[in-house]
């Protein structure tokens, strides 16, 4: 097993490499100069030229390049063109806010997503079923900001029971950092919570077919037991699966919650350097999620084996 | 007990026994000495010389101090100058420094630190380089006193040195000075009424000014950015909102206590909400406008811009900008700030009165048009632009031209819009933008109200009678010189179309009726600005 994940972490530095290029290649011919919008609106062009030259912008592709491959070799994601700051410091300030929504949003999709699909499943075709159903198609079907919209005014403006914007970090205390990430979390675990819950009973009602479920009941064995100990485990693949790959709804959706709850985290980030076309920012960023999400990959297959002992690599 | 206090009870509890952290006691008092401020926009840099979005200057008026301060009758008025005298020639400027004036590190202000100041902040701003141009020396005499010699007169100084238009002169210490100015600074050390807390700097998120106990205020009372900078809270933190129904919401919350500029749309119902106030936060407003590309067909035939102009209803414009709120915008035949001293809309006539679409067709069939397209970069992330653009798409089918929309973002904009090259490989033929009305008063730092060809904002316009006038204003010596001036300036303006104006709009601010003090002006003004609990 060791062996496999130290192969699989080898693996990930042609991906990286590709995404790195890939990156690189798309912002350099992409539209817009952040020399422009540093300048201002009022810059005449030999300003803009002259910012453009400070920052090397002015320089050749292969040797713009070949200087960021170079300082990513050494561990430095360079420099935001705007604000000075190193790139790693910046995401590093954003961290926290981010993977802290992602945790709570991920926490709350099981704790409800997975029961919830494990009813629909056991009740099928009854109306519990078609009403959880129901919720997860609403779900998946509403935007990430209306649902934040709507719950802000609901339980922020008329309930005054929880706040509107921001993050509090941890360190404050944890029901200050939890009371900023309720209402994010739900918007941003809709569609989420709605694709694991039908997963959910997809893979159940599979398994509830099997014979070993009709001999489990058949030997008397409770319904919670059967549901939860044996028929899970055994769908436990494909769910664990798409809570992996929704990892990456995750990330795109942060970057709309984020902006919808004044939250500081990556996602704001993203949109922030795109708009300014802060390059070695957008670059770090991308760089940092393409590395998550080969890293959630891994650990997803590294789950398969403790989940289903008959998968060997 | 409300339902709120349960849930922060049993969660806390839970909370301090899984972390053992403690959740901070914010006194009553603390709150109402920190002012939370949503800007403009974020606050991604900090350099108010190398950077010159206005979000920066504002935040940098906090920090640095300048040598002069506009006030709210738009004169130059001291500020850290003590005294001025000028030789009856009026080539020779000495100023005198006042006495007790520290920087945020300790350090004094000295006459070395304005000189580098005064130096790096001239060779950005358009002003300031009218002044390089003809300066023969800027030197420091003693500590406290320093001198600009000119090869000939320059009266608008005083004004260079106080204009709130950024780049503003903001002092610094010489060793940040010195540095180039199309770098950016580090350190951010001034001697304004409040000090960046660096540390607490989250670009994109947040930025936190504290109160500097050491700085000296003028004795007379605040006015814009002359006279004395009272500070009267502890803290002010400038909370970035990018969605502006968070930001309302949050001013209706009590999370926030300012709101720098609600959008239009929002307003209504701020207004509903009994502690808050509303109000129209900068009177000199902004002026809506279009560019037309001069180089290349159609519009580099003035009679196409006419026919353009002929045509266009200012009223479509206002309303797509600020809705159905006539307090917001009024019509502008011209391309000065309506409502100032100098202010003239000499020659507006072609912009008054009922809109004349055929003859304006006659007019573009006249200056050659033959159905090629027209490339019209409209930004879709900016509500302005956006609302402009669709408004002059329909206006350019309605003349019978071909639209080539271009709908994208205003990084986009920015960069295209700098290409001279032909509209179908690249370049383009309109693009859409608006002026805060403080930058056109005047020519002073009118940018877009140039028309020197190749040296002229995007769109080079060439038009050497405009240019003529504008210099006339430079040498006005009277308030009624400088109107006649202006006047003059208009005329020729709208005879070649310079560019187009869409009409002059205003925008409101918000606060919590707990705050009190905030002054009307073309940048938020937090000194004499208090909070109650």
């Amino acid at each position: 097993m060791l062996s496999y994940i130290l192969r699989r972490i080898v693996a990930t530095l042609p991906v990286m490499a590709i995404v790195a290029l890939f990156v690189f290649s798309l912002l350099y011919i992409a539209p817009g100069d952040p020399a422009v919008v540093i300048a201002g609106d009022q810059a005449s062009p030999e300003d803009v030229e002259r910012i453009r030259q400070s920052l090397g912008l002015d320089r050749p592709f292969l040797v713009q390049f070949g200087s960021w491959v170079w300082r990513i070799l050494h561990g430095d994601l360079g420099t935001s063109i705007f604000t000075n700051l190193p790139v790693s410091a910046m995401i590093g300030q954003r961290l926290g806010p981010t993977l802290s929504l992602m945790i709570v949003t991920l926490l709350l999709t099981i704790v409800v997503a997975v029961p919830l699909g494990v009813v629909a499943a056991w009740k099928a075709g009854s109306l519990i079923d078609r009403v959880i159903m129901g919720f997860a198609v609403f779900g998946f079907s509403l935007p990430v900001f209306v649902v934040g919209y709507m719950l802000a005014y609901v339980f922020a403006l008329e309930l005054e029971w929880l706040p509107v914007q921001g993050y509090t970090p941890l360190s404050s205390g944890f029901w200050p950092w939890l009371e900023n990430l309720i209402l994010p979390a739900i918007a941003l675990g809709c569609v989420y919570i709605a694709l694991v819950a039908r997963i959910t009973r997809a893979a159940m009602l599979e398994v509830l077919q099997q014979d070993y479920i009709r001999t489990a009941k058949a030997k008397g064995l409770g319904q919670g037991g059967i549901l939860f100990i044996h028929a899970l485990k055994n769908a436990a693949v494909p769910i664990v699966t798409v809570i992996g790959i929704g990892i990456a709804l995750l990330i795109g959706g942060a970057v709309v919650t984020e902006s919808v709850f004044a939250i500081p985290g990556l996602g704001r980030l993203t949109i922030d350097a795109i708009l300014r076309r802060d390059y070695p920012v957008i670059q770090g960023i991308v760089l940092l999620f393409s590395f998550v999400y080969v890293l959630v990959n891994l650990m997803i297959d590294v789950i398969y084996t403790l989940v289903d002992p008959r998968i060997r690599y | 007990m409300d339902r709120r206090t349960v849930l922060k009870g049993l969660a806390g509890a839970g909370g301090l026994a899984l972390t053992g952290l403690s959740a901070p006691a914010i006194a009553q008092g603390a709150s109402a000495r920190t002012l939370r401020f949503v800007p403009q926009a974020n606050l991604a840099n900090f350099d108010p010389i190398w950077g010159t979005q206005y979000v920066v200057r504002n935040a940098a008026a906090l920090v640095w101090d300048t040598l002069y301060g506009i006030d709210s009758s738009l004169q130059p008025q001291r500020q850290m100058v003590e005294s001025e005298e000028t030789t009856d020639d009026g080539k020779t400027w000495t100023f005198k420094l006042r006495s007790g004036l520290k920087f945020h590190d300790g350090e004094p202000v000295l006459a070395k630190d304005v000189v580098a100041s005064l130096s790096r902040w001239a060779a950005r701003d358009p002003m300031g380089l009218m002044i390089i141009a003809i300066q023969q020396e800027l030197t420091a005499v003693d500590d406290r006193t320093f001198k600009w010699v000119l090869k000939q007169p320059f009266p608008k100084m005083l004004y260079a040195l106080a204009k709130n238009n950024a780049p503003c002169s903001f002092i610094m210490p010489e060793r940040i000075a010195k540095t180039d100015p199309f770098k950016q600074i580090t350190e951010y050390v001034g001697s304004g009424p409040m000090k960046f807390a660096k540390g607490e700097w989250v670009p994109g998120a947040k930025a936190v000014f504290e109160k500097f106990t050491d700085y000296v205020p003028r004795q007379e009372k605040a006015s814009w950015l002359a006279g004395g900078k009272q500070i009267m809270v502890d803290r002010v933190e400038w909370i970035v909102m990018p969605d502006p129904a968070t930001a309302a919401a949050a001013l209706q919350n009590g999370e926030v206590d300012w709101w720098e500029n609600p959008i239009a749309d929002l307003v209504p119902v701020l207004k509903k909400n009994k502690n808050i106030s509303v109000d129209i936060g900068d009177p000199l407003g902004n002026i809506g406008s279009f560019r037309m590309n001069h180089l290349f067909a159609p519009f580099n035939d003035v009679r196409a811009r006419r026919a353009v102009l002929m045509a266009l209803s200012q009223e479509d414009y206002m309303r797509a900008i600020v809705g159905d709120d006539d307090a917001l915008w009024k019509p502008l035949p011209g391309f000065f700030t309506p409502d100032t001293p100098v202010y003239n809309d000499l020659g507006g006539d072609i912009l008054k009165g009922k809109r004349d679409l055929d003859a304006a067709k006659k007019l573009l069939a006249e200056s050659g048009y033959s159905g090629q397209p027209v490339t019209c970069l409209v930004a879709q992330d900016q509500p302005i632009t956006k609302a402009q653009g669709d408004v002059t798409a329909d206006l350019l089918k309605k003349l019978g031209m071909n639209v080539d929309f271009v709908a994208t973002d205003w990084g986009t904009v920015g960069s295209r819009r700098a290409a001279k090259t032909p509209p179908g490989q690249g370049g383009w033929n309109m693009f859409h933008s608006w002026h805060a009305g403080a930058d056109c008063i005047t020519p002073a730092a009118y940018t877009a109200i140039r028309a020197n060809g190749d040296k002229a904002w995007f769109g080079w316009p060439n038009s050497p009678n405009t240019e003529k006038e504008i210099t006339g204003w430079f040498e006005a010596k009277s308030v009624d010189e400088e109107k006649a001036a202006i006047g003059r300036v208009n005329k020729a303006a709208i005879e070649d179309v310079v560019y187009a104006p869409t009409g002059f709009f205003l925008t409101y601010t918000a606060w919590r009726k707990n705050v009190s003090g905030i002054a009307k002006g073309p940048l938020p003004f937090f000194w004499g600005v208090s909070k109650s609990a």
